[in-house]
Protein backbone atom coordinates (compact mmCIF):
# COMPACT_ATOMS: atom_id res chain seq x y z
CA UNK A 1 0.00 0.00 0.00
CA UNK A 2 1.81 3.10 -1.19
CA UNK A 3 0.81 6.57 -0.01
CA UNK A 4 1.19 8.83 -3.01
CA UNK A 5 0.04 12.07 -1.44
CA UNK A 6 3.17 12.60 0.65
CA UNK A 7 6.40 14.53 0.11
CA UNK A 8 9.70 12.61 0.06
CA UNK A 9 11.35 12.05 3.43
CA UNK A 10 14.08 14.69 2.99
CA UNK A 11 11.48 17.46 3.09
CA UNK A 12 10.63 16.70 6.70
CA UNK A 13 13.97 18.13 7.81
CA UNK A 14 13.50 21.19 5.60
CA UNK A 15 10.04 21.54 7.13
CA UNK A 16 11.44 21.70 10.66
CA UNK A 17 14.05 24.24 9.52
CA UNK A 18 11.22 26.51 8.35
CA UNK A 19 8.68 25.69 11.05
CA UNK A 20 10.88 26.33 14.10
CA UNK A 21 11.95 29.91 13.19
CA UNK A 22 8.40 30.67 12.00
CA UNK A 23 7.03 29.49 15.36
CA UNK A 24 9.51 31.65 17.28
CA UNK A 25 8.62 34.68 15.14
CA UNK A 26 4.93 33.89 15.53
CA UNK A 27 5.20 33.76 19.32
CA UNK A 28 7.16 37.02 19.26
CA UNK A 29 4.41 38.68 17.20
CA UNK A 30 1.75 37.21 19.48
CA UNK A 31 3.29 38.80 22.57
CA UNK A 32 3.52 42.15 20.80
CA UNK A 33 -0.11 42.23 19.66
CA UNK A 34 1.07 41.62 16.10
CA UNK A 35 2.73 45.03 16.04
CA UNK A 36 6.27 44.08 17.03
CA UNK A 37 7.65 44.35 13.53
CA UNK A 38 6.54 46.19 10.45
CA UNK A 39 7.37 45.45 6.88
CA UNK A 40 5.22 47.56 4.61
CA UNK A 41 5.39 47.03 0.89
CA UNK A 42 3.28 46.93 -2.24
CA UNK A 43 1.73 43.55 -2.86
CA UNK A 44 -0.64 42.08 -5.37
CA UNK A 45 -4.08 41.45 -3.89
CA UNK A 46 -7.14 39.69 -5.23
CA UNK A 47 -9.14 41.59 -2.63
CA UNK A 48 -7.50 44.27 -0.52
CA UNK A 49 -8.17 47.51 1.22
CA UNK A 50 -5.76 50.12 2.47
CA UNK A 51 -6.79 52.19 5.50
CA UNK A 52 -10.15 50.43 5.83
CA UNK A 53 -11.72 52.20 2.85
CA UNK A 54 -13.36 50.54 -0.11
CA UNK A 55 -12.25 47.14 -1.34
CA UNK A 56 -10.00 46.99 -4.37
CA UNK A 57 -9.88 43.98 -6.62
CA UNK A 58 -6.99 42.44 -8.59
CA UNK A 59 -4.61 45.29 -8.02
CA UNK A 60 -1.53 46.29 -6.06
CA UNK A 61 -2.08 47.58 -2.54
CA UNK A 62 0.19 48.80 0.22
CA UNK A 63 0.16 46.45 3.19
CA UNK A 64 2.11 45.32 6.24
CA UNK A 65 3.15 41.83 5.22
CA UNK A 66 4.86 40.75 8.47
CA UNK A 67 1.99 38.52 9.54
CA UNK A 68 1.62 37.23 6.00
CA UNK A 69 5.26 36.16 5.79
CA UNK A 70 5.28 34.50 9.22
CA UNK A 71 1.95 32.80 8.59
CA UNK A 72 3.03 31.51 5.18
CA UNK A 73 6.31 30.18 6.56
CA UNK A 74 4.48 28.49 9.42
CA UNK A 75 1.96 26.80 7.14
CA UNK A 76 4.56 25.69 4.58
CA UNK A 77 6.84 24.37 7.32
CA UNK A 78 4.00 22.57 9.08
CA UNK A 79 2.75 21.01 5.82
CA UNK A 80 6.25 19.71 5.04
CA UNK A 81 6.71 18.32 8.55
CA UNK A 82 3.27 16.76 8.72
CA UNK A 83 3.03 15.41 5.20
CA UNK A 84 6.51 14.15 4.37
CA UNK A 85 7.16 10.44 4.41
CA UNK A 86 8.91 8.94 7.39
CA UNK A 87 12.22 7.23 6.69
CA UNK A 88 10.47 3.89 7.13
CA UNK A 89 7.03 4.79 5.82
CA UNK A 90 4.86 1.68 5.49
CA UNK A 91 1.20 0.76 6.00
CA UNK A 92 1.41 0.86 9.79
CA UNK A 93 3.02 4.32 9.83
CA UNK A 94 0.39 5.50 7.32
CA UNK A 95 -2.24 4.14 9.66
CA UNK A 96 -0.74 6.07 12.59
CA UNK A 97 -0.62 9.19 10.43
CA UNK A 98 -4.28 8.96 9.45
CA UNK A 99 -5.37 8.15 13.00
CA UNK A 100 -3.46 11.19 14.25
CA UNK A 101 -5.11 13.35 11.63
CA UNK A 102 -8.56 12.13 12.66
CA UNK A 103 -7.69 12.76 16.28
CA UNK A 104 -6.39 16.27 15.49
CA UNK A 105 -9.48 17.35 13.53
CA UNK A 106 -11.76 16.00 16.25
CA UNK A 107 -9.87 17.65 19.16
CA UNK A 108 -9.56 20.88 17.18
CA UNK A 109 -13.30 21.15 16.69
CA UNK A 110 -14.01 20.25 20.31
CA UNK A 111 -11.74 23.14 21.32
CA UNK A 112 -13.40 25.43 18.81
CA UNK A 113 -16.84 24.41 20.06
CA UNK A 114 -15.77 25.26 23.59
CA UNK A 115 -14.46 28.67 22.48
CA UNK A 116 -17.60 29.31 20.43
CA UNK A 117 -19.77 28.83 23.48
CA UNK A 118 -17.66 30.62 26.07
CA UNK A 119 -15.82 33.43 24.28
CA UNK A 120 -17.67 36.55 23.15
CA UNK A 121 -16.92 39.93 21.67
CA UNK A 122 -13.68 41.06 20.09
CA UNK A 123 -11.69 38.31 21.78
CA UNK A 124 -13.29 35.87 19.38
CA UNK A 125 -11.01 37.24 16.65
CA UNK A 126 -8.13 35.68 18.55
CA UNK A 127 -9.92 32.35 18.58
CA UNK A 128 -10.29 32.51 14.80
CA UNK A 129 -6.67 33.52 14.45
CA UNK A 130 -5.27 30.60 16.44
CA UNK A 131 -7.75 28.17 14.97
CA UNK A 132 -6.15 28.68 11.55
CA UNK A 133 -3.12 26.81 12.81
CA UNK A 134 -4.30 24.47 15.54
CA UNK A 135 -5.28 21.50 13.33
CA UNK A 136 -1.75 21.33 11.96
CA UNK A 137 -0.16 21.85 15.37
CA UNK A 138 -2.25 19.17 17.07
CA UNK A 139 -1.70 16.76 14.18
CA UNK A 140 2.08 17.17 14.15
CA UNK A 141 2.24 16.91 17.93
CA UNK A 142 0.08 13.81 18.09
CA UNK A 143 1.73 11.99 15.17
CA UNK A 144 5.26 12.58 16.41
CA UNK A 145 4.29 11.62 19.95
CA UNK A 146 2.80 8.31 18.71
CA UNK A 147 5.92 7.60 16.64
CA UNK A 148 8.12 8.38 19.63
CA UNK A 149 6.07 6.16 21.95
CA UNK A 150 6.31 3.34 19.42
CA UNK A 151 10.05 3.50 18.98
CA UNK A 152 10.41 3.65 22.75
CA UNK A 153 8.31 0.55 23.39
CA UNK A 154 10.51 -1.28 20.89
CA UNK A 155 13.90 -0.50 22.33
CA UNK A 156 12.74 -2.14 25.57
CA UNK A 157 12.68 -5.49 23.82
CA UNK A 158 16.25 -5.66 22.68
CA UNK A 159 16.44 -9.33 21.81
CA UNK A 160 13.35 -10.04 19.84
CA UNK B 1 -7.56 -11.07 15.40
CA UNK B 2 -4.72 -13.04 16.94
CA UNK B 3 -1.54 -14.07 15.20
CA UNK B 4 1.36 -16.42 15.72
CA UNK B 5 4.04 -14.26 14.13
CA UNK B 6 6.21 -14.28 17.23
CA UNK B 7 6.16 -18.08 17.43
CA UNK B 8 6.77 -18.53 13.73
CA UNK B 9 9.61 -16.07 13.96
CA UNK B 10 11.19 -18.07 16.79
CA UNK B 11 10.86 -21.29 14.78
CA UNK B 12 12.42 -19.66 11.72
CA UNK B 13 15.05 -17.98 13.94
CA UNK B 14 14.35 -14.54 12.57
CA UNK B 15 14.63 -11.29 14.54
CA UNK B 16 11.96 -8.60 14.17
CA UNK B 17 14.39 -6.59 12.08
CA UNK B 18 15.15 -9.49 9.74
CA UNK B 19 11.49 -10.29 9.18
CA UNK B 20 10.78 -6.58 8.66
CA UNK B 21 13.45 -6.44 5.97
CA UNK B 22 12.14 -9.54 4.18
CA UNK B 23 8.68 -8.05 3.75
CA UNK B 24 9.91 -4.45 3.42
CA UNK B 25 8.14 -2.84 6.37
CA UNK B 26 9.48 -1.10 9.47
CA UNK B 27 10.36 -2.99 12.64
CA UNK B 28 7.64 -1.00 14.38
CA UNK B 29 5.07 -2.73 12.20
CA UNK B 30 6.23 -6.22 13.22
CA UNK B 31 6.30 -5.11 16.83
CA UNK B 32 2.78 -3.66 16.64
CA UNK B 33 1.40 -6.81 14.98
CA UNK B 34 2.96 -9.09 17.59
CA UNK B 35 1.47 -6.91 20.33
CA UNK B 36 -1.92 -7.23 18.59
CA UNK B 37 -2.02 -3.46 18.20
CA UNK B 38 -2.18 -3.54 14.42
CA UNK B 39 -4.08 -5.70 11.94
CA UNK B 40 -2.04 -5.88 8.73
CA UNK B 41 -3.44 -5.42 5.24
CA UNK B 42 -4.20 -8.52 3.19
CA UNK B 43 -1.09 -7.91 1.12
CA UNK B 44 1.12 -7.84 4.17
CA UNK B 45 -0.56 -10.91 5.72
CA UNK B 46 0.05 -12.84 2.49
CA UNK B 47 3.68 -11.73 2.42
CA UNK B 48 4.20 -12.90 5.99
CA UNK B 49 2.60 -16.27 5.26
CA UNK B 50 4.90 -16.63 2.27
CA UNK B 51 8.00 -16.00 4.38
CA UNK B 52 6.99 -18.73 6.83
CA UNK B 53 5.75 -20.96 4.04
CA UNK B 54 2.37 -21.57 5.65
CA UNK B 55 -1.24 -20.77 4.76
CA UNK B 56 -2.40 -17.37 6.04
CA UNK B 57 -5.04 -18.82 8.36
CA UNK B 58 -2.42 -20.73 10.29
CA UNK B 59 -0.72 -17.48 11.19
CA UNK B 60 -3.70 -15.15 11.53
CA UNK B 61 -6.65 -16.41 13.55
CA UNK B 62 -9.99 -14.68 14.17
CA UNK B 63 -10.95 -14.26 17.81
CA UNK B 64 -14.37 -13.90 19.45
CA UNK B 65 -14.41 -10.10 19.06
CA UNK B 66 -14.09 -10.14 15.28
Amino acid sequence: MKQKLLFPNKYKRLGWLILIPATILGIFLMFNNFEGMRFITKVFAIIGNENLDENKYFTFVKADITNTVVGVLFIVGALLVGFSKEKNEDEYISNLRLTSLLWAVFINYLLLLFCFIFIYGLEFINVMLYNMFTVLIIFIGRFNYVLYRNSKSMSNEEYN
Amino acid sequence: MKNTIKIERAIAELTQAELAKKISVSRQTINAMEANKYVPSTVLALKIAKVFNKPVEEIFILDELD
